[in-house]
């Protein structure tokens, strides 16, 4: 079963970012991934801002990050790109720690004019880390989302490509988890 | 004549940094270009102190009083020096994080210069891909050259040195502080509109 790691960058466990991300970890369990979810505010953030490694939370994170076999990689867009709280984690992983790896770009923000974000700011740095495949992201305006008691519900409008989006990520762990039983 | 106000905000992590290093270097410049003109009050912005500060901020939404202090003298200063180190091809996420809890409105119309250490020169280009469209989002106003120090740029005495991006940086911030470029300085010599219709009549 490929397993999966969803770190979301938004700073507030009440921005939609998040809401999503909990919204898709159930999809990808449906579908018989092993999913854990990383909020990277919930790390001590001294340790974070600062670059130490060494802090037994940041290694945890690294540790899981190395055991996965795709990672979900969320932010909201601010200033135009990823949020530096999602990039103060990405500093602290080891150079390459998305080789062989297969990754999903997810951005939020509240104007259409950001689209572009993902491929311009965030796909660059996901690719420098080595990833194997940075499959299609996937941008959702902050209007198309709406937080429930229960979770979360999405516009039909929005709803459709976000799913083709996730299951296009899906597909390709199952093929490559194949391929690697196969070889 | 009134000061000019510099801040130079740096992102260095370690103590003593090569990114603060550089971030002096480029003051020091901007310093001596203005040297007979103008005098400069520079105030250093150490985000590696800041870092928990910051984090609060951006889960909070309010900077506590030094962080506060820190986003006021760059957002009133007449001109800014920002200096990140580069890691996987971009801005440090502490970088990211200041700008981030800085208001949108802050920075524009504002003369910037941008610069950036790195353990390769290989990333160069992270300051025209990551760093200028950063600023461009602020309306800054970043000037044409962005320094990047690889370490083997701090001994190279080339033509086209670190020493020689450092001083043409400077001195194009220090002509948008002033407001003389050089364009303006080369079109003070006028001539008149007639003197120039009557050199095309005689074919000149």
């Amino acid at each position: 079963m490929p397993r999966i790691l969803a770190l979301s960058g938004s700073p507030s466990p009440t921005i939609r970012t998040e809401a999503v991300l909990t919204h898709l970890v159930g999809r990808l369990r449906a579908q018989a991934h092993r999913v854990a979810l990383t909020p990277v505010r919930e790390l001590p953030p001294g340790p974070l801002l600062s670059a130490d490694t060494a802090h037994p939370d940041i290694a945890a994170v690294a540790g899981a990050v190395g055991a996965s076999d795709g990672i979900i990689v969320a932010s909201p867009v601010y200033k135009a790109a990823y949020s530096g709280l999602l990039k103060s984690l990405l500093d602290l992983l080891p150079q390459y720690a998305f080789d062989g790896k297969i990754v999903l770009p997810l951005a939020t923000g509240g104007s259409l004019a950001h689209v572009l974000a993902i491929d311009y700011a965030l796909r660059p740095v996901l690719q420098s880390l080595g990833a194997e495949h940075v499959t299609s992201g996937h941008f959702l305006l902050d209007r198309h989302i709406r937080v429930t008691g229960h979770g979360v519900s999405l516009d039909p409008e929005a709803e459709a490509p976000l799913r083709s989006a996730v299951d296009g990520f899906s597909v390709a762990l199952h093929r490559r988890a194949r391929l690697a039983v196969a070889s | 004549m009134k000061p000019l106000t510099l801040a130079v905000v740096s992102a260095g992590l370690t103590e003593p940094s090569s990114t603060r290093m550089l971030a002096d270097r480029l003051a020091g410049a901007v310093t001596g270009a203005l040297a007979d003109d103008r005098q400069v009050e520079v105030t250093v912005v150490e985000l590696r102190e800041l870092a928990v500060d910051i984090a609060n901020n951006l889960v909070t939404g309010f900077p506590g009083p030094r962080l506060g202090a820190a986003l006021e003298a760059v957002t009133s200063a007449d001109g800014l020096i920002a200096v990140t180190p580069i890691f996987t091809a971009s801005y440090s996420g502490l970088f990211k994080s200041f700008f981030d809890v800085l208001d949108n409105k802050a920075l524009a119309g504002k003369p910037v210069a941008i610069a950036a250490t790195g353990g390769t020169a290989r990333h160069s280009l992270a300051l025209e891909h990551a760093l200028r469209p950063m600023f461009a989002y602020l309306r800054a106003v970043v000037v044409p050259t962005a320094v990047f120090a690889a370490p083997e740029d701090w001994a190279s005495q080339d033509a086209d040195s670190l020493a020689a991006r450092i001083d043409r940086a400077a001195g194009e911030l220090a002509q948008l502080l002033t407001g003389h470029t050089a364009a303006a300085e080369e079109s003070d010599v006028v001539v008149p509109f007639e003197e120039q219709l009557a050199a095309v009549r005689r074919g000149g």
